[in-house]
């Protein structure tokens, strides 16, 4: 068996692509069987980001070893993911939280201040 | 001949000059009045150096082509009646001027009363000057225009508005006849040229369409010269400032109609029907309008009918048709302006100094403003046909040429009217002396009248010099220019012989009559007086106003059977009528044979078609709840895009997820603000009719792109794809046709889209300020909104996005010649980037740190855009035509630039401009609506020591002075 660059970059590529396809499956499987918003919430931001980055790293590979030129479109990509999931993340539950749950059905915050979507923020970081 | 190029720059001169008055409204009446004299002063010197070649005979001409496909041309002729009238045009504008100077009160916003003045001057300068006679009609139309502006100068006054609509719609009427008329004579003559016009006089007269064409333009002419039964606009309109009152009929306005009938003379005269139309209309004109005039006791109302009565003299003159009666009435024309601008600047001076202008208040001014009186007497005088003044010689012309006119086989029926038409005259103008000049004084309340300054008597006297001097030496000062301007009107060479002495001739004894019964008449006139106003008579201005409002109550049964202002009923005619005209056109011509095989479908593109065709449907399910509604309207929207990716249309696909991403913010706001369900209001039936509509036009357009895709159809794509490059330099066709090819469509869209985003600005400020507004302000925010505004993650995710995008903003601008992108997407792309700011700081607080406005961002990429396409015309060619070429860039690589990328920063300006208008304008609703203003860009910065807190949000709505949103 020949133990070429090549082959070696192929088999990474499919690696890559089948763990990646794998979360992806995770995620929309959980956002189909998870109860509320709140655990559904994780199967997206979470499971397929770490889906889509597996597909990423393959196609870098892919077109690292084709050799024509690097391709930077994968980092960038990555770049906007980490930016957008965590916020849309955030939002979702915000907007959750004030529409579906009580304050009263909310954990108690540790600091010294209540959940930031029923009191002001704080006036003082030191208070914190 | 070289003078002609002057022509144009004459013709334009008070267009330009029109400008600067206007501008400068605050340096005072001096400088107003100075620089209208200064364009018309360099007019009427450049038309004087050109005046002897066209005393010798000479006819001045240029041309440039305008719109060759129409006709159309701007094209200038002067010959001698051209020369005539741009004369007094010019002479009495400056006349008017220094009057108007001394007129206006300091009140009065002089600058805007000298631009209208310009304009209008500009207007008739065109009329006279024009070779082509749809050229003609712009400026005829202009007038109208410009008279209307000048009537209503003083639109506080009722009079005013009224006056100035009456004429406007009586002249701008006749206007449109006239054009029908102008389209029919260009088009029997084979041009629209007037040298080629007048050459045609046989061929015109000859053919079938005469009277047709005669019986339109005669009634732009009788509108605009105000003939019976047109006339009632004149009287009104004199709710003008006089100066107006002066210029428009004494010298301009009214007379354009009779320069048209002048300068048609040639070609429509000497007919049957020219002679019945126009000499009766005339005749009737001159009696109506001088039997009203001696019982009006308004001092311009009299001098109103007066000028009806002598435009009727006039067109009488025109109508007999012969070469005599047409020197009488260029004689006229000339002598009727020196003394009637003379009589009404003298009207307005008696009204400036006593306050009044009743006959019947006045009285014994000759003692009190005894340089007024003189004046107002000898231009009187002359009107009364009296000898040794100028008005004698042309009324002796006119009895003469009516002594041997027969009507109707009448010898008697012309001659006996015009010789009662010349004693109502005579008695007019006595009593204009007699009742305001001698006798005692009647009204005791008018306090101390006394001479007007200089400035202001200077203007008619000089007119009276002219009265005198022409009545005492016709042959040697007037001789001369009529000869010229009769020449030209009769196109044969005319040589006159005033005298002031002809022997004992009929014209001589009805003169004679006319003068005595004319002092009998004005001794009889309180008993007159008394029974004319008690006879019964048509009040024009009741008629005018019941044929106005019955034509407005007709209009609107129309206007509102077709468009109820329902936006449904107007889009279901509108696809009803579209979809039945492609049925027609299927069912008429069927379809050409199928040419291309059905492909099969890819799963991907299966998948995409149905996730849109749910989103379509889930649209309908949940269309009541607005949110909801507006998501699943974001999926269509997102597959569309991926679709044209999918279908390599790069550049659809970038535009489509901007426009996407912009459109869904701002509906997002502006639905913040609306309630959050649609309620069902349309009954079960109407429904299902409009859920018919829509399905016919979605199948109809369905099966329409089918049946294209199946068949080869000619396109012009592969034109486009073929020039791209050759054409408009670029490799991106898409960008190349957006900004070369059909650049033209490009531009008009920028302006509609800047003109939106103004549009809802302005909206929006009318709305807040009315009911909206006030509801708005009584806003109260749902409880279960959350705490924090300006949640820490969403700023900084923003802060680290902002350059990125605007980098790839200006990516996309640069590249899009050749590649996907161009200035549109660019400018979505800013503004997507901004909005983000927006929507993680809040707008006040992203605002205080941008310097632009947004309204001038709109304005800078119109012009740039503009500029851009007329750059093209420097080097002749047409508007928007691109060019190109490379630049080595040292170091980096060789660039291709092209005009049309400067195009496209207009673009880019003019997009970016209007998103970010209207979000501005939805944030102002936001403040009305009770948002407090953060100072900070978060809600809570770890990051600092103390954080200042939000203004106090009891602080509700409505922005203070200098307070930025």
């Amino acid at each position: 068996m020949d133990w070429d660059i090549e082959l070696i970059g192929e088999i990474l590529v499919s690696a890559f692509l089948v763990i990646g396809g794998l979360f992806a499956l995770v995620g929309s499987f959980g956002l189909v069987r998870l109860r509320d918003c709140m655990q559904r919430l994780h199967a997206p931001t979470k499971a397929t980001t770490l889906g889509i980055g597996g597909v990423l790293i393959a196609s870098m590979i892919h077109f690292g070893m084709s050799g024509e030129q690097i391709s930077f479109h994968e980092l960038l990509i990555t770049v906007f993911l980490f930016l957008t999931a965590p916020l849309t993340a955030n939002f979702i539950a915000k907007a959750y939280l004030v529409y579906r749950v009580e304050e009263s059905d909310l954990p108690p915050t540790t600091g010294k201040y209540g959940w930031a979507i029923y009191h002001d923020p704080p006036k003082d970081p030191a208070d914190l | 001949m070289g003078g002609a190029g002057l022509l144009p720059i004459i013709a334009l001169l008070p267009f330009l000059g029109a400008l600067v008055p206007g501008v400068m409204i605050r340096a005072g009446r001096n400088a107003a009045a100075t620089f209208t004299a200064i364009p018309t002063f360099l007019a009427l010197l450049m038309l004087l150096t050109l005046a002897p070649g066209v005393m010798d005979g000479q006819v001045l001409q240029k041309s440039f082509s305008w719109f060759p496909p129409l006709g159309l041309s701007a094209s200038f002729m002067l010959d001698g009646l051209g020369l005539m009238f741009a004369v007094m045009i010019l002479g009495v504008g400056l006349l008017i001027t220094l009057y108007a100077r001394f007129y206006l009160s300091n009140e009065d916003p002089a600058g805007v009363f000298f631009t209208y003045l310009l304009l209008f001057q500009g207007a008739m300068l065109g009329i006279v000057l024009s070779n082509n006679i749809l050229m003609l009609l712009v400026f005829w139309e202009l007038t109208s225009l410009a008279s209307f502006l000048l009537i209503g100068y003083w639109r506080h006054l009722p009079e005013g508005r009224q006056g100035a609509r009456m004429a406007l719609t009586v002249t701008g009427g006749g206007g449109l006849a006239m054009i029908g008329g102008m389209l029919i004579l260009g088009d029997i003559a084979g041009s629209y040229e007037l040298t080629d016009i007048l050459q045609a006089g046989e061929a015109i007269k000859a053919s079938p369409l005469y009277l047709p064409a005669l019986i339109l333009i005669l009634l732009g002419a009788f509108t605009k010269s105000a003939q019976f039964p047109f006339h009632f606009w004149l009287p009104h309109a004199m709710a003008a400032p006089t100066p107006v009152s002066a210029y428009l009929h004494s010298a301009t306005m009214v007379k354009a109609g009779i320069f048209l009938m002048a300068r048609l003379w040639p070609v429509l005269a000497g007919t049957d029907p020219w002679f019945y139309i126009v000499a009766t209309t005339g005749l009737i004109t001159m009696v109506l309008g001088a039997l009203i005039a001696l019982f009006k006791d308004d001092l311009k109302a009299l001098l109103a009918f007066s000028t009806v009565s002598h435009l009727g003299l006039l067109t009488m003159l025109l109508g007999f048709g012969t070469e005599a009666a047409a020197v009488a009435a260029v004689f006229h024309v000339l002598n009727h302006l020196t003394f009637k601008a003379a009589l009404f600047m003298t009207a307005g001076i008696v009204d400036h100094s006593t306050h009044t202008r009743d006959i019947k208040r006045l009285g014994g001014l000759l003692t009190l403003m005894p340089i007024t009186a003189a004046i107002g007497i000898i231009a009187a005088l002359s009107m009364a046909g009296i000898p040794l003044f100028n008005g004698f010689l042309s009324k002796e012309l006119m009895l003469e040429e009516a002594s041997h006119t027969s009507w109707w086989e009448s010898p008697w029926i012309v001659p006996v009217l015009a010789t009662f038409g010349a004693l109502l005259s005579v008695a007019y103008s006595f009593r204009f002396i007699v009742h305001t000049f001698l006798g005692k004084p009647r009204d005791e309340s008018i306090d101390h009248p006394h001479d007007p300054p200089f400035g202001m008597w200077l203007p008619p006297a000089l007119l009276c010099v002219i009265v005198v001097a022409v009545g005492l030496f016709p042959a040697a000062i007037a001789g001369p220019i009529v000869d010229m301007a009769a020449s030209a009107v009769t196109g044969t060479e005319i040589h006159t012989h005033f005298a002031l002495w002809h022997g004992i001739t009929p014209a001589l004894i009805m003169s004679g009559i006319a003068i005595f019964g004319g002092l009998i008449l004005l001794a009889l006139h309180a008993p007159l007086d008394r029974a004319w106003l008690a006879t019964p008579r048509p009040e024009a201005k009741r008629l005018f106003d019941g044929a106005m409002a019955a034509s407005v109550r007709g209009t609107r049964v129309i206007a509102e059977g077709l468009h109820s202002g329902a936006i449904s009923r107007a889009l279901a005619v509108f696809v009803v009528t579209t979809v039945a005209s492609g049925l027609i056109a299927f069912f008429g011509r069927g379809l050409p044979e199928v040419s291309r095989p059905l492909l099969p479908i890819p799963p991907v593109a299966a998948a995409g078609w149905l996730l849109m065709v749910a989103a379509t449907l889930s649209v309908i399910l949940l269309h009541r709840r607005r949110f909801l509604a507006l998501v699943v309207i974001s999926i269509c929207g997102l597959m569309v895009s991926i679709g044209f990716v999918y279908l390599s249309a790069p550049d659809l696909a970038l535009t489509q997820i901007t426009v996407e991403t912009v459109t869904i913010l701002l509906l997002l706001l502006a639905l913040h603000y609306l309630p959050k369900t649609t309620p069902a209001d349309s009954s079960v039936a109407l429904r299902i009719r409009d859920g018919v509509i829509g399905v016919s036009a979605g199948v109809g357009v369905g099966a329409l792109a089918y049946a294209f895709m199946r068949r080869d159809v000619p396109s012009i794509s592969d034109y486009f794809l073929e020039n791209a490059y050759s054409g408009g330099g670029g490799h991106n066709v898409v960008n190349v046709i957006l900004v070369d090819f059909r650049g033209y469509d490009t531009f008009g869209e920028i302006i509609v889209l800047g003109i939106a985003g103004v549009i809802i600005f302005a909206l929006m400020e009318v709305l807040l300020r009315g009911r909206a507004g006030r509801r708005l302000r009584n806003w109260a925010f749902s409880e279960d909104r959350s705490r924090d505004r300006h949640p820490l993650m969403m700023v900084v995710g923003t802060r680290v996005m902002l350059p990125i995008a605007l980098l790839v903003g200006v990516y996309i601008l640069l590249r899009g010649h050749n590649n996907p992108g161009g200035g549109f997407v660019a400018g979505l792309v800013f503004s997507i980037a901004l909005l983000m700011q927006y929507m993680a700081s809040g707008f006040a607080w992203t605002m205080d740190r941008q310097r632009w406005e947004y309204h001038s961002l709109i304005g800078w990429g119109v012009i740039i855009a503009g500029l851009t396409g007329a750059a093209a015309w420097i080097f002749g060619r047409p508007f928007l035509t691109s060019a190109y070429g490379y630049i080595d860039w040292p170091w980096i690589e060789e660039f291709e630039w092209a005009t049309a990328m400067a195009f496209d920063v207009g673009v880019f300006l003019a997009v970016l401009g209007a998103v970010m208008l209207m979000l501005y304008s939805l944030s102002r609703m936001a403040r009305y609506a009770g948002e407090t203003v953060n100072l900070e860009p978060m809600d809570y910065d770890p990051s600092q020591k103390s954080v200042q807190t939000e203004r106090a949000p009891q602080e509700r709505g409505v922005p203070t002075e200098g307070e930025e949103l």
